[in-house]
């Protein structure tokens, strides 16, 4: 088995953990904060979903690069019951 | 859960805090993400003018972007643009930053650490360590080294690529009127640091200047827009795929799934293989180029598996089942 560097590393000092404990709390937080925006965001959202789903069926979607498909209706999705989540 | 889905956050309007750990006195920080298994980290960092440290190494790979000011490093000067990869246990030469300056500083194996030294560890990988200046010394090239490919007009420059897992830390820009009208994933977690411009999406809404995130694997993102130009530092933790689609409204596990389907259709003999009894190989199956791969840091925090001290239980957790 090689060796590395990683393997050598020291048990974690005191304030080194004291520093991740108060930085994982803050960053919890952050989380719950982002969340709550993004759920703020929803019905704007759902205007930017719209106007997507009609520019691929319009103009297309970019398979890859620059190629464009033209997407047909029956092709679109529908949209599933309950929040449209994208924080995960 | 290794780190969390941090999208979008903006740090400007976020207070420095004073870095108190040793090494790291006469700086402050930002965290952008923070894993909180492993410790691995990415930070804002202001080093106020007159900040010094004696050489030293890590005992994690660091990476660095610096967004303005000078450092002094040892004999050399880094300046705006600057990258720095440094494997854990290279030891780099003595810091003064004489009128202050500020980078985005990486951890990528566990929590900021510093060990006083003027020499590499025993064990130090020292041939991956570069530094250069990424806006002077690296051509911008075409966004489509992967296939299928991001639209016309978002370009790239890669700093660092890591052979055994793939994974990639660049700089990437979108051109002024830049469009993309699909919606991607990945199989990697992906980060970003908008150092100027704003860019769009259609699940996160505008991401400005100071605008980061940290998105683990099978995340929709897109479409994309950008009215102005955007500027950013980008970074993937494996190897990166464009799953592109169009259904506005999945989840990272139909996405996985998705993803599989695809590895079943394209690569039956593999997929077969790998599904099959008795070729489990929880640690990785041998590999007759890279022998040693399964003891990389990366590769093993990739699985779950401990590193140091670190539980081992980053990824495993994090991925979608």
């Amino acid at each position: 088995m090689a060796k590395r560097v990683q393997d050598q590393k020291p048990a974690r000092a005191k304030d080194a953990q004291a520093w991740l404990t108060e930085n994982i709390a803050e960053q919890k937080k952050r989380f719950q904060a982002i969340v709550k925006e993004m759920e703020e965001l929803g019905p704007e959202r759902e205007k930017w979903v719209e106007e997507f789903l009609h520019i691929v069926q319009t103009r297309g979607f970019n398979a890859d690069g620059d190629r464009r498909v033209i997407i047909k209706p029956e092709q679109i999705a529908k949209k599933p019951k309950g929040p449209h989540k994208v924080i995960f | 859960m290794a780190r969390p889905h941090i999208e979008p956050y903006v740090e400007l309007n976020e207070p420095f805090k004073k870095f108190d750990i040793a090494g790291f006195k006469g700086s402050h920080y930002k965290v952008l993400s923070l894993d909180v298994d492993t410790g691995a980290c990415t930070l804002k960092v202001r080093f106020d003018g007159g900040y010094k440290r004696k050489p030293g190494m890590s005992y994690s790979d660091v990476e660095i972007f610096v967004l303005n000011g000078t450092i002094k490093v040892g004999k050399e000067k880094w300046v705006e643009g600057h990258y720095a990869f440094i494997p854990a246990g290279v030891a780099t030469g003595a810091i003064e930053v004489p009128q202050g300056a500020e980078a985005i500083v990486m951890y990528n194996d566990g929590e900021p650490t510093f060990v006083e030294s003027d020499r590499n560890h025993r064990l130090a990988l020292t041939a991956a360590s570069k530094a250069f200046n990424t806006y002077v010394d690296a051509p911008w090239a075409p966004g489509n080294l992967v296939s299928p490919s991001v639209a016309s007009g978002c370009l790239i420059k890669v700093l660092h690529y890591d052979p055994l897992t793939e994974a990639i830390s660049f700089l990437y820009c979108m051109t002024p009127q830049f469009a993309q009208d699909n919606i991607s994933y990945h199989d990697c977690a992906e980060e970003s640091y908008h150092i100027w411009g704003t860019s769009w999406m259609m699940q996160f809404g505008d991401l400005p200047t100071g605008g980061y995130f940290w998105r683990p694997p099978y995340i929709n993102h897109g479409s994309f827009r950008c009215k102005y130009g955007t500027i950013a530092f980008g970074r993937t933790d494996s190897k990166l795929h464009n799953y592109f689609h169009y259904n506005p409204w999945t989840n990272p596990d139909e996405n996985k799934l998705r993803a599989a389907a695809k590895l079943y259709r394209a690569r039956p003999e593999l997929y077969q293989w790998m599904a099959s009894d008795g070729h489990n190989h929880p640690h990785g199956p041998p590999d007759f180029e890279f022998a040693d791969y399964q003891d990389d840091s990366q590769v093993r925090l990739l699985h779950g598996h401990p590193v140091g001290k670190s539980s081992g239980a980053r990824k495993k957790k994090a991925r979608r089942k």
